[in-house]
């Protein structure tokens, strides 16, 4: 298949699963009843479904692609199948961020931009510790440090948690800390598509100098490439994917390791077909952990949960397959 | 044709140099460098290819290529890619690699006679198959130097015979070729030779190599066999 028609097939998918989950379940409406509220004339139940639910369709495709992006990327990055967003406590810090603006009592773009600073704080405090402690291997100095950010923050958490006010603020915490597609307005989700696109326009750039990047930095600047510059801005491209990503929906996890190893079994390990069918599969399973979390019952499930319910065993089957295939 | 010039270059690491180097190399052979383990070859290899920052002194160059033991590269996607990737340094800013870098890569293997091997993942292959592969990786990059360091480290004879053929053509055009080995049959069959001691001293050696220079460079016993004329360690 020649390469420039995957993202077209892949954004049809996409478009094609979102319409699936608009058509069935509460609310759900035709298919072509919804194409004409789309432009303007539809019934005004498609109307309404439109108004309720695109809000979070857009959140869960936006969460589910940048978060996949993201998990994609940082895999090659440090030739780890094993990493996530979580890898340079960015999940964590964004999340910490969040928490801090949610306990000060901020609107919902407050916290939004407290969690994109919060992302950024801890990748950059992870990179700069290791610069410092750049003795050996770059790669494991990354994780370790990222795996000690990841724990400062994750410590903060708790502690906001504890410090929250017990009947207004802690609900509000918790559930968004579990995870939810359902807190941002329209614009609001729009908005944060924006930092997410930018984010995987890099990412989908870099392509052949992410697998030349897998190779080792030594082995990346012998074949003539500024690894450090790039890999630097590879870093600071999956960063911002994931910030947004926390930002609208609170943390999710699972995603950024599910999605990169069901299309590296279909599509093998080159970056530029591995990020963009990762990005795919993140966004239809946001979508469909979407679905099923107003499926049981009048309560709306947390997204985080589900997405760990469901992720979490998913990632052990493809992951016992995949090194019993290679072993 | 290209050269690699060096002028008292001091090749070191932290609390660990060696002698001022001048070298000056023509292209269009290949020198084996030899030494004992733990001397430096690999610090002198990845100072000449502009890895390793240099203590003191210059190098003239084209762009260097270096290319680590057997073994050592991992990577999961294709051969072909791999390959393709020596375009890598002439695409930096650019949207992706040309077609022409996936053909010449395609080239690259077939002349080497494993375009068998394009389209099977890299990590997959065996270290003779993956060292062809990375040396196919050479010709694509086109690098008027190409450093390689223990290129024939755990290869079979025929894998190890395909990779020394697969040398000397990259040094048939015009390249500098710097191999270091262990492969004493090896250094003796090449064009010349760079010998590094226990001292950190750099000696290119005119004429062959001699039972009493080997065992000065190594600390052990050598002989020369009466029937073959190989060297014999520790006999």
């Amino acid at each position: 298949m020649k390469s420039h028609l995957y993202p077209l097939l892949m954004g049809l998918a996409v478009f094609l699963a979102a319409g699936t989950v608009m058509a069935t379940g509460p609310l759900g409406v035709h298919p072509v009843d919804l194409i004409a509220a789309l432009a303007g004339r539809g019934s005004a139940e498609a109307e309404l479904a439109l108004a309720l639910r695109a809000p979070r369709l857009v959140a869960a495709i936006m969460t589910g692609a940048a978060l996949a992006g993201a998990g994609a990327t940082f895999q090659i990055l440090f030739r780890n199948p094993l990493v996530a967003p979580d890898l340079l406590g960015v999940s964590s810090g964004a999340g910490l961020g969040a928490a801090v603006a949610l306990l000060a009592g901020a609107g919902i773009a407050a916290v939004q931009g407290a969690a994109f600073v919060g992302g950024a704080l801890a990748a950059g405090l992870t990179l700069v510790c290791a610069a410092l402690a750049r003795t050996g291997d770059p790669r494991l100095s990354l994780v370790l440090t990222g795996l000690v950010t990841g724990a400062l923050a994750s410590a903060g958490l708790g502690l906001a948690a504890v410090l929250a006010e017990p009947y207004s603020q802690l609900p509000t915490l918790t559930y968004w800390l579990l995870g939810s597609f359902s807190r941002a307005t329209l614009t609001e989700a729009v908005l944060a598509c924006l930092p997410a696109a930018a984010g995987a326009s890099v990412v989908l750039w870099l392509g052949f100098r992410l697998d030349a990047l897998s190779l080792g930095d030594e082995q990346a600047r012998s074949l003539g490439l500024p690894a450090g510059t790039l890999r630097l801005i590879a870093v600071a491209a999956a960063t911002l994917m994931t910030s947004a990503a926390v930002a609208v929906s609170g943390v999710v996890g699972w995603i950024g390791l599910l999605a990169p190893h069901a299309a590296r079994r279909l599509v093998g390990e080159q970056a530029s077909r591995l990020v963009p069918l990762s990005m795919t599969i993140g966004a239809a399973f946001a979508l469909i952990i979407d679905r099923l979390s107003t499926a049981f019952g009048p309560a709306e499930l947390p997204v985080g949960l589900l997405a760990a319910a469901v992720g979490a065993p998913a990632f052990l089957v493809l992951f016992i397959l995949t090194s019993r295939r290679s072993a | 044709m290209s050269r690699l010039v060096s002028r008292d270059l001091i090749a070191g690491r932290k609390g660990f140099a060696l002698n001022p180097l001048d070298l000056d190399l023509p292209g269009g052979s290949v020198v084996a460098l030899i030494g004992p383990n733990g001397v430096g070859k690999t610090t002198l290899l990845k100072t000449l290819a502009g890895l390793l920052p240099p203590l003191a002194g210059t190098i003239q160059a084209g762009s260097c290529a270096y290319l680590p033991p057997p073994g050592t590269v991992g990577a999961g996607f294709t051969a072909l890619h791999l390959v393709a990737l020596g375009r890598a340094g002439r695409r930096v800013w650019s949207t992706g690699l040309a077609k022409a870098d996936i053909e010449d890569a395609r080239s690259a293997l077939d002349r080497l006679g494993i375009i068998n091997l394009a389209d099977r993942p890299f990590d997959r292959l065996s270290s003779g198959q993956q060292q062809l592969v990375l040396i196919a990786r050479l010709f694509v990059q086109d690098a008027p130097v190409c450093l390689l360091d223990e290129p024939l480290a755990l290869l079979d004879p025929a894998h190890a015979v395909a990779v020394e053929n697969a040398t000397r053509q990259l040094a048939a055009e015009g390249r500098v070729v710097i191999a270091s080995t262990h492969d004493l049959d090896f250094a003796a069959r090449v064009d010349s030779v760079l010998t590094l001691d226990r001292d950190g001293a750099i000696t290119a050696q005119t004429g062959p190599l001699t039972p009493e220079t080997l065992a000065a460079l190594f600390g052990v016993p050598v002989s020369i066999c009466a029937c073959c004329g190989r060297p014999i360690c520790g006999g």
